[in-house]
């Protein structure tokens, strides 16, 4: 069991998502930066879907009431073990009534806590991860208790090559996405050209720009949607579909961005900047 | 006989196709949608995901398609061969107990007014049609019908309501529908169910599927309280079909 002595500024149970409920009208939801997310299962040698802490600019802190080995990955989030700094990416030994505590990120905004063989929480439509009106909970409150299965021998020792990954690079990745033909040549250098930033108003369903681009398009006929998905509505304002994001949606779809962009948007928030680098499926 | 593909493709990510019928929704083409759908799951075992829309179909794979351009040839043979002149005998009709009165009833007065209607012609505009389930999206178990009066076309309020009670029935322009969970909302409200729209611990959590046919039933604020209370609420759903 862990114990959330404070829960930090918002902190969840996320794994690799919700899969095939999507017409039902269920978001996918999971890790908003899934490459975090997968390092730390690695380090553990953990399922790949074991459910994580996903902890958001602040992070909580927690007592463990059983042994286990915890790792740590994504946004630098400094934290302590009985008053000690801990490492980041790599496995760290949790002995009966350790305490664990975060502090801000300093660099990035998400960040990952795994812990071996996962969190036992409960399962809603083949995923753990915490999404209102699904699981009973869709954040981690103080006092919440978390189980966990104690594994008494510490994890295979996972071999992996570091990967670093800036979270400071503007650049994100993006496709043409189906209503972009309809741009007009000002609108599409706007993008191309422009540094965006991101509204105050980001979270896990999704991020909205401060610029705007000047044009309307029509509405669409209410389609599905994916994260990622930059949507143009009327008032010029551009909303990327994070996880959580509605599975269908009626404003036009500008861009696409790719998995590895909208990791890296994962860990970006208010008054970062972002740069389009458009290329065409096509 | 139809010579081309009634439908464009559009590689919206490198999982992802975006199948686009450029026409106005409306039930045929419904079907159409609903045929394809069902025979690229039965041929194609390695897709992840296939959602809807009005007009659209979305293929997920789980690995970016290395040959877009074979995948597509494939889906079009998939196509040609689809006899859509049979019917889904899996599609049946839902009638659905709501409680048109008293407290249920949040903006029954304001479309009374706006539309110059009685409340009664309301209701009974409201509960007389069938409606068709196009598909489900927006929240979990959101109905999107078609098929409502155009007497009752109204708009959508100018500020939305921060919470919209579950179960509410509601009208927001040219479209009605069922609230399967507390949300914020802007369509305008004349009733409520107390049958649950989606329940994420059956092993099929939303009762109805696209291509379903659905009915309002008028009932009493007593009968209302009846069915809330009961053990398995879902059981004063009637089924047909």
């Amino acid at each position: 069991m862990i114990e959330i002595q404070n829960a930090g500024w918002y902190t969840t149970i996320q794994d690799l998502g919700r899969f095939g409920h999507q017409s039902l009208g269920v978001p996918v939801s999971g890790a908003m930066d899934l490459i975090a997310f997968n390092w730390a299962n690695r380090l553990l040698n953990n399922d790949p879907n074991a459910a994580c802490l996903e902890m958001t600019i602040k992070g909580p802190s927690l007592k463990f009431h059983q042994a286990t080995h915890i790792a740590i990955t994504g946004a630098l989030m400094p934290a302590l073990l009985n008053f000690n700094p801990v490492k980041m990416y790599e496995p760290i030994q949790i002995n009966k009534g350790d305490i664990l505590q975060f502090s801000t990120t300093k660099g990035g905004c998400r960040t990952y806590l795994a812990l071996l063989g996962g969190l036992q929480t409960e399962t809603v439509l083949g995923s753990k991860s915490q999404y209102k009106g699904l699981t009973r909970q869709h954040h981690i409150d103080k006092k919440s208790l978390i189980p966990f299965q104690e594994i008494p021998f510490p994890p295979k020792r996972a071999k992996i090559k570091k990967q670093l990954i800036n979270y400071g690079d503007l650049k994100l990745e993006a496709f043409e996405g189906p209503e972009y033909h309809l741009l007009d040549t000002a609108s599409k250098n706007t993008l191309k050209k422009k540094k965006f930033s991101i509204s105050q108003n980001n979270n896990r369903m999704g991020y909205r720009l401060n610029e705007k681009i000047m044009q309307q398009l029509p509405q669409i006929w209410t389609a599905p949607t994916l994260p990622g998905i930059v949507q143009l509505t009327p008032d010029g304002t551009l909303i990327i579909l994070m996880r959580d994001a509605q599975v269908t949606g009626g404003y036009p779809r500008i861009l696409q961005l790719s998995d590895d962009a909208l990791n890296l948007l994962a860990q970006k928030s208010t008054r970062d900047r972002i740069k389009f680098e458009i290329t065409s499926l096509q | 006989m139809r010579k081309s593909l009634p439908f464009t493709f559009f590689h919206m990510h490198p999982k992802a196709l975006l199948l686009e019928w450029q026409q106005e929704p409306n039930t045929e083409l419904l079907h159409e949608i609903n045929c394809f759908k069902t025979t690229v799951k039965n041929h194609l075992k390695e897709i992840h995901q296939i959602t809807q829309g009005y007009c659209t179909l979305l293929i997920q794979w789980k690995n970016d398609l290395e040959n877009p351009a074979e995948v597509k040839a494939k889906l079009e043979t998939l196509f040609w061969n689809i006899d859509f002149s049979k019917g889904n005998e899996k599609l049946k009709h839902w009638t659905i107990p709501v409680c048109y009165e008293g407290e249920f009833a949040l903006d029954l007065e304001e479309l009374s007014s706006g539309l110059n209607l009685s409340k009664e012609e309301i209701i009974s505009l409201h509960s007389q049609p069938t409606y068709k389930v196009f598909f489900i999206g927006f929240l979990p178990g959101f109905l999107y019908l078609e098929g409502l009066d155009s007497r009752l076309f109204f708009p959508r309020k100018k500020t939305p309501r921060l919470e919209i009670p579950k179960g509410a029935i509601a009208i927001g322009g040219k479209q009605t529908g069922i609230y399967p969970a507390l949300s914020p909302g802007g369509w305008q409200i004349l009733g409520n169910t107390p049958i649950p729209l989606f329940n994420p611990d059956k092993k099929n959590p939303c009762f109805a599927a696209s291509g379903d046919t659905l009915s309002f039933d008028p009932i009493s604020y007593e009968e209302y309280q009846l069915i809330l209370k009961a053990k398995n609420p879902t059981k004063y759903l009637t089924k047909k079909g």
